[in-house]
């Protein structure tokens, strides 16, 4: 710089002139509502008397996470065969299941890692239940590739565990790496969960008036007293979580796509996986988002806390994803194409053409056309209509790891050995099931634990700004 | 009681001694007492236990057992007693198999076999390599007939008249009061029915019979006849398929369904084998005219649909033309003697022509369902064409018919073996027969429960006799040739049963065992009768110079009558009955691994089907739209219906006068466009557990393990029925299949070429869609195979044992590579010009590899469990026919297993590492660390890897989804008797496994724990070749299967591998398969109508877009002709 301009005298009167108008951001927090307000709403789904709807919605998941459990007790006792699995499609609902929700469990990560890092303030009215979300369907995932396997008693084999046979694990398996892939994420995902409520629990405990209550939430408050240091090191923390998680949003669903895309089946071997898959993920994760969120919002009465902005900016993460996972379908064509390889090419005729046909359509129309309503803001300001729509995308995203999955097992290398798989009514109740069990573990979360993050919301609302206008 | 006293040598004078020690003074002195202690072994009282202290001992025991145990002796395992060889029988070495030679029966040739069997306990057939015309291979049925003698349904006893259960002793004695009975009137109210044998004991038997009861009759009778043309010409013809260079079959299955069928094939698949442009030319050329597709029918290479019914006129026409050529009088009026048949002439005149050219190495045989006439012709044929056929004077087939027997019944019969009121002629009252007789007596291997003769025999009040299996029993038998061969017992008859020959003894005057019997025979027929030669003859299975003579049938022209076609139409089809080329007529249907042996043309398992031809289907209009294959997707409408993967077919009656017969009906390429194709030997209405006709659970549906096509059988026309309607019903029924897809999509999977590719490119089997996309082999790129398997890192397992001999190429041996002999490297090379899809290594895997029988519940499923799968393809060819199922395609089959691949996809895939690579380039399974994640089925490109999804071992068929919950298998219950088969030296695999070739590792092993122990101290510890014989490789009859050490390029494999005709499959992958296999090769007579010169297979290949040429360099150098 050659000479600093004195801003008070030699400030070029045009600019105050041409100063453009400053969009103003929408508030996050409507209706000029106090901390006092947002302390009260939150804690007060906690402390208040359990609602009838709970109670019954309870009883109803947990009658369907039975499904599973009774499923997955069959299956053990009885052996793989009570699934549909045969020769060639040795994978079948099992890992479409685990894909479909490690995909949903993208968008938690994404939204408390990714937009805090990126600054983005609208995410705090979503992250705690969009964290809760991941960890439960992890957990729901975690399920089908453990007890998809022949025996399931030696399950621990996949860890590396020194023994006197000096047998070691499949360093090269991707099947191996993604037992590291999905056990680090859900720690992670649960520690950032917790982590990050811990201000939270510290006002429910100190709202608490049974002793039960106060005990309980004490021990998860772990001394939280909200002094300087301890919100100094809690944001320190807590940005570095969010910095390790960050990577862990990519990789988790690069591996999972590893366990296509290394291997040599026509249709699973291809390079556009990962980005493909991570893309699908945050798609099915905010779409996921969206379906809970919804009815939470309209019980709890929750709009000025989650507002149409949010919505809106969810509605476009899934129009511009959505987008993009038609991209990668296109792309995939045009690579089976350009490849010149005869197997390639057959694998994705035959899914838009083939036996399979009404499952890629089904995946297609869901995942393609349906979100490409979100251009419109009507569409996203019906909240019913956003609502289907995202129900739309998470049947899409099933379809899409059948599809993958499924056709490229089941027409490969040898006409000889083609076959058709359909699941078992087995296979379906322990998929059924596993929605009850998401719910059940949500339901819990809604109930006991505080739903949204009030201090980080008490950060970004208005009324933390002096300076706003 | 004395003990061995030990002596020691005392010293020598002047030999050195040391300084001398002693124990105790009592040694210093030498004191008697000590010397006799110390040359004791033991001190005195030692072995001496007195009455009183063993008394006290057992006492404090059994109080300490009965303390140790009172709490506890509700919950322990049941007791079972363990005994150990207290004295060690001669030559068992527990944990070694030993083989005793011994012959499988059959009706009309007995097939040389070795019997493996472990603690005496027959477990696997093995061919007799002995009988230099089987050379060791072995059929399907023999090899499936050591699991017959454990089949739990057998008969375990004989029961009376009235009930009472029948020692052996009483059983003999009661045979005898038989035959003191029927002395009163020479047997005039005594008949006996017996299937037809091949045993001369039995002959000579029942010649002392007929001697002793001159009125007594004696019938024989099989479902399937199969020695019809001796009877006409008074001899035997043996045709020679190894010299024959032109061969026509006249609906002559001779590599499919018929005794003799191991000696055929291997002589024809001898005169098969060729690499060079000039041997392809000179290799066997095979005409087929038939109305099924017969496996010889998919040998063949120019075929030639025809209905059967037609085919005995088509034999006096071929005659006719052959006299004609040559110029014989007699052609004229031979060939106007048929009217009715449409043929084209060309294919007779040019086929003819061929088979005159090729002087006195020519041939034509025909069926034996042919008529008498066409015999006939087919012999003055022949011996106008000097052709590669011997006559010899085989024993003639017994006179009396089964129809005889049932006009007039007995009032005492007995019936040996056979299901005659299964398989007995429709129009034939067998039952009747039972009913009338006022004695009747049943020799069976199954009891009133499981046979339908059985039943009918209990019904009517009869005996129930229990047979021993042949592996039980004392008997003889002849070859297709003559060749005397012994049947022996490996093990005591597991239950009280007897023989045939038990029974027939005091009929024929004699009180011998049939040991006995049989040495008395072979006294008899060996020129030496000497204890030595009996021996030698029993060690080696054959008996040397025991062939038939040879004998001149004396047929002229004037016999053959005229002959007139019957008019086939939609309305008036013809039926072909034959046996189930997978299950035969119906007495081995009990057998597990035949049922699950699929059909090797419609790949159709467990049950029958009924065949017709794409034309007659396109009639019936069968499909409910066009009847076309997307072959995009291929999968929507395939050969029939195929709904979500299960063949789903629709139901039909074929009615003939007030018979009829119903099933599912399969539309099958190649038949002749009238023909019905039955199967029979399923739907026995009263069979053992895998035999039974079973209930479908699904509506509409009525299938179970087959249908009964006997109905359609009459006395006077057993395989062939003419005027038969066929009604088609609405309903469908799944039926078990192991492919579904008959195209190949022109994928080059299997190469096929022939004189004309090789001439302009030997390689032509090396190029492909490979050519165009070239195996990745990085670094190494053009070493060869054998070089890279020892020098680059094969498979590159997580571990090299340490206790092995370590390969070359790890680097701190660099410069020691001396020190460690290569290792031999496993490989296989499969000859698919040889091949003929016949089953036999498919069952001996099974046997040999302990492969469960999952049943036809799984099998619908997709599940089968075999380890070799014989991948049969059509080729239609017709770039404009396109999608519609082919009239008369091409076949090929391919064997496919586990490739072993050097760079194996399954095994990086795996997390558990259970599947990883030895040093010797297998891919090894360890199914102990297997958890089951199925990815490396995935992973397979060749998709050969089984998983156990079930408990296929543990549980009982049937109850396989009931978990712990549905019955087990108990330790005395008889469906565990299979249990006895199994091969000692292969696990059992568990449910949640996965298994698959392992290229008999346990052979490999043994045949090196062999090596190492004849190396001694030497270095030299390699397997030689051949030592090894992998099972499916054992079995094959045709010898298509190679496999030995790559590296050594003496071996035959090598050789195999070095072949210009060897291609590895799917190479492209860069999976470097240890299995290859060499390209089938088709020799064409181009004069014939319908020559392709291009093998169909690769006018698929051509015509796929963009990807052409398999004469071309890998990039395509030169546009591809058609």
């Amino acid at each position: 710089m050659a000479h600093a301009p004195d801003s008070s005298t030699e400030r070029p009167a045009i600019l105050d002139k041409v100063r453009p108008a400053e969009l103003p951001r929408p508030p996050l927090i409507l209706n000029d509502r106090g901390f006092h307000w947002i302390t009260d709403k939150v804690c007060g789904i906690v402390e208040e008397e359990t609602p009838l709807w709970w109670k019954i919605m309870f009883g109803v998941a947990l009658f369907v996470a039975s499904f599973t459990f009774i499923g997955l007790a069959y299956l053990v006792s009885t052996g793989t065969g009570t699934w549909g699995l045969r020769s060639p499609v040795g994978w079948g609902w099992a890992i479409v299941n685990f894909v479909f929700w490690v995909g949903i469990g993208h968008a938690g990560t994404l939204i408390s890692a990714i937009l805090c890092l990126l600054r983005q303030k609208w995410r705090t009215s979503i992250n705690r239940a969009a964290e809760a979300m991941t960890i439960f369907a992890v957990m729901c995932a975690g399920l089908f590739p453990l007890f998809h396997v022949g025996r399931v008693w030696f399950g621990w084999w996949l860890f590396p565990l020194p023994n006197q046979n000096g047998i070691w694990v499949q360093f090269r398996s991707p099947l191996e790496w993604d037992v590291f892939a999905v056990s680090t994420y859900f720690t992670v995902s649960t520690l950032f969960w917790y982590m990050g409520m811990i201000p939270d629990l510290g006002a429910i405990r100190d709202r608490a008036t049974t002793w039960w209550r106060k005990a309980v939430y004490s021990l998860l408050a772990m001394g939280w007293r909200g002094g300087n240091r301890q919100w100094s090191n809690f944001e320190m923390a807590y940005l570095l979580l969010a910095g390790l998680s960050t990577p862990l949003v990519l990789s988790v669903h690069t591996i999972v796509s590893f366990d296509f895309a290394v291997s040599n089946v026509p249709g699973w071997h291809t390079t556009i996986f990962p980005p493909y898959f991570v893309a699908g993920a945050i798609f099915s994760g905010f779409a996921m988002v969206l379906t809970l969120m919804l009815p939470l919002r309209a019980i709890y009465r929750l709009h000025d806390v989650i507002t149409q902005y949010h919505i809106d900016n969810m509605c476009k993460i899934i129009l511009a994803t959505g987008t993009m996972v038609g991209y990668a379908y296109a792309t995939e064509f045009f690579i089976a194409a350009y490849s010149g390889n005869a197997f390639e090419k057959f694998a994705f005729v035959n899914r838009a053409f083939g036996q399979y046909a009404w499952a890629y359509w089904i995946m297609v129309s869901c995942n393609v056309i349906t979100p490409q309503l979100f251009w419109f803001k009507k569409v996203r300001e019906n909240h019913s209509l956003v609502w289907i729509i995202c129900l739309f995308v998470n049947v899409g995203m099933w379809f899409e790891r059948f599809v993958i999955t499924v056709t490229s097992l089941a027409n490969d290398y040898l006409p000889s050995s083609w076959g058709y798989y359909s699941p078992t009514i087995v296979d379906i109740f322990t998929f059924f099931g596993t929605f009850g069990f998401f719910s059940v573990l949500f339901l819990l979360f809604v109930r006991f634990l505080p739903l949204l993050p009030m201090a980080e919301l008490k950060m970004v609302s208005p009324q933390a700004d002096p300076h706003a206008r | 009681m004395s003990k061995k006293v030990f002596q020691h040598p005392a010293a020598q004078p002047g030999e050195p001694t040391g300084p001398t020690y002693w124990r105790s003074l009592e040694e210093r002195n030498k004191s008697p007492e000590f010397l006799t202690r110390a040359e004791r072994e033991f001190v005195e009282g030692a072995s001496a236990i007195t009455a009183v202290e063993r008394r006290e001992f057992l006492m404090l025991m059994g109080a300490s057992f009965g303390l140790a145990g009172l709490g506890l002796a509700g919950c322990r395992e049941p007791r079972n007693h363990t005994l150990p060889y207290a004295k060690q029988p001669e030559d068992t070495i527990p944990g070694i198999a030993t083989y005793y030679a011994s012959s499988f029966p059959g009706e009309f040739a007995h097939q040389p076999i070795l019997v493996e069997t472990h603690e005496h306990r027959p477990t696997k057939i093995e061919g007799n390599p002995s009988h230099r015309a089987n050379g060791g291979a072995s059929s399907k049925f023999a090899q499936a007939s050591v699991l017959d003698m454990y089949d739990p349904d057998r008969a375990q006893a004989s029961v009376s008249a009235d009930g009472s259960v029948l020692t052996v002793a009483a059983v003999r004695s009661f045979v005898r009061g038989l035959a003191a009975a029927a002395q009163a009137d020479a047997g005039a109210g005594l008949a006996f029915l017996a299937r037809p044998s091949a045993s001369p004991t039995r002959a000579r038997l029942v010649a002392g019979l007929q001697a002793a009861y001159p009125k007594a009759r004696w019938v024989e009778y099989a479902p399937v006849a199969q020695n019809r043309a001796d009877a006409v010409l008074g001899a035997r013809a043996l045709p020679d398929y190894a010299k024959a260079r032109r061969v026509l079959s006249l609906d002559r299955d001779f590599l499919g369904a018929h005794d003799g069928t191991v000696e055929d094939t291997r002589a024809y698949a001898s005169a098969r084998r060729a690499d060079t442009a000039e041997q392809a030319e000179k290799m066997t050329r095979l005409y087929v005219v038939e109305s099924t597709f017969s496996l010889t029918g998919a040998a063949a290479d120019h075929r030639l649909r025809a209905a059967s019914s037609h085919i005995s006129g088509l034999a006096i026409i071929f005659a006719a033309e052959v006299l004609a050529q040559k110029g014989a009088a007699a052609a004229a009026s031979l060939k106007g003697k048929v009217s009715g048949i449409d043929v084209d002439s060309k294919w007779v005149t040019e086929c003819v022509a061929d088979l005159v050219s090729a002087k006195g190495e020519a041939l034509i045989v025909a069926g034996d369902h042919l008529s008498a006439d066409a015999h006939r012709a087919v012999f003055l044929a022949n011996q106008a064409l000097g052709a590669a056929v011997r006559y010899v004077a085989a024993p003639a087939p017994s006179a009396l018919t089964i129809a005889a027997l049932a006009a007039k019944p007995a009032a005492t019969l007995v019936i040996l073996g056979g299901n005659p009121a299964y398989d007995g002629p429709a129009d034939v009252n067998f039952l009747a027969a039972i009913k009338a007789a006022r004695n009747v007596v049943r020799l069976g291997y199954h009891g009133p429960s499981f046979d339908e003769t059985s039943a009918a025999v209990k019904a009517a009040g009869g005996t129930f006799l229990a047979a021993s299996h042949y592996l039980e029993s004392w008997s003889d038998g002849r070859t297709l040739a003559g060749v005397y061969v012994p049947v022996q017992p490996m093990i005591d008859p597991l239950f009280a049963t007897v023989t045939e020959l038990d029974v027939l003894a005091p009929f024929a005057g004699s009180d011998q065992e049939p040991s006995a019997l049989v040495r008395a025979t072979f006294n008899a027929l060996s020129s030496d009768a000497s204890d030595e030669a009996y021996a030698a003859w029993l060690a080696e299975g054959v008996l040397p110079g025991s062939a038939f003579v040879a004998a001149t049938p004396a047929v002229g022209p004037a016999q053959i009558k005229a002959f007139a076609a019957p008019a086939l139409s939609a309305d008036a089809l013809e039926v072909r009955l034959l046996p189930s080329v997978h299950a035969g007529d119906g007495l081995q249907a009990n057998n597990g691994w035949l049922a699950e042996a699929p059909d090797p043309m419609s790949k159709t398992v467990w049950e029958n089907v009924i065949l017709i031809s794409p034309k007659l289907a396109a009639k019936l209009a069968i499909e409910p739209s066009e009847m076309v294959i997307n072959k995009i997707g291929a999968l929507n409408r395939n050969i029939n219906q195929l709904v979500a993967g299960r063949l789903l077919c629709r139901i039909a009656t074929l009615t003939l006068g007030d018979k009829s017969v119903t099933g599912p009906l399969f539309i099958m390429p190649g038949m002749a466009d009238y023909t019905v194709g039955l199967q029979l030997g399923f739907g026995r209405r009263i069979g053992g557990r895998i035999a039974t006709r079973v209930p479908e659970r699904l509506a509409g549906s009525l299938v179970g393990h087959g249908f009964d096509a006997y109905p359609l059988v009459a006395a006077s026309a057993p395989a062939v029925r003419t005027g038969v309607r066929l009604t088609l019903t609405d309903a469908t029924v799944p039926v078990g299949n192991m492919q579904d897809h008959w195209s190949m999509e022109g994928r080059d999977i299997l190469r096929e070429g022939n004189a004309e590719d090789l001439k302009k490119n030997q390689n032509f089997a090396k190029l492909g869609i490979d050519g165009h996309a070239p195996a990745v082999y990085g670094k190494d790129g053009a070493m060869a195979p054998a070089a890279k398997a020892i020098t680059t890192p094969r498979g590159n397992s997580a571990y090299e044992h340490p206790n092995h001999s370590v390969a070359p190429n790890v680097a701190v041996w660099k410069g020691h590579e001396d020190k460690f002999p290569a290792l031999q490297q496993w490989g296989m090379s499969i000859d698919l010009n040889t091949c003929t899809g016949c089953n036999a290594c498919v069952t001996a895997c099974q046997s040999e590899n302990n492969i469960p029988v999952v049943g036809r519940e799984q099998v619908l499923k997709g599940r089968n469990m075999h380890w070799i799968r014989l991948d049969r393809y059509f080729f239609d060819g017709r770039a404009a026919a396109g999608n519609a199922i082919p009239e008369d395609p091409q076949v090929t089959f391919m064997g496919v297993a586990c490739q072993h691949c050097e760079t194996a996809p399954c095994e990086s895939v795996c997390p558990a590492n259970a599947t990883v690579h030895d040093d010797q380039g297998l891919n090894t399974m360890a199914y102990n660390r297997c958890i089951g994640t199925r990815y490396c089925a995935n992973n397979c490109p060749y998709k050969v890897r089984r998983f156990n999804f079930l408990d296929y071992n543990k549980r009982v068929d049937g109850h396989f989804y009931e978990g712990p919950l549905g019955p087990a298998k108990a330790v005395k219950d008889p469906a565990d008797l299979p249990q006895l088969q199994k091969n000692p030296d292969v696990s059992v695999r568990m449910r949640g496994v996965m298994e698959k070739c392992t290229y008999c590792v346990q052979r490999i092993q043994e045949a090196k724990i062999q090596a190492k122990v004849r190396a001694r101290n030497s270095a030299d510890i390699n397997v030689r070749d051949g030592v090894i014989q992998v099972a499916c490789q054992q079995a094959c009859p045709a010898g298509a299967i190679e496999f030995g050490d790559i590296t050594d390029p003496k071996s035959r494999v090598a050789q195999a591998k070095a072949s210009t005709r060897s291609y590895g499959a799917l190479t492209y992958l860069n999976t470097r398969p240890r299995t290859t296999y060499q390209a089938k090769l088709r020799n064409l007579n181009l004069r014939m109508p319908g020559a392709n010169l291009v093998p169909l297979s690769r006018v698929e290949m051509d015509g796929r877009a963009a990807h052409g040429d398999a004469h071309g360099d890998a990039h395509g150098a030169k546009p591809h002709s058609k």
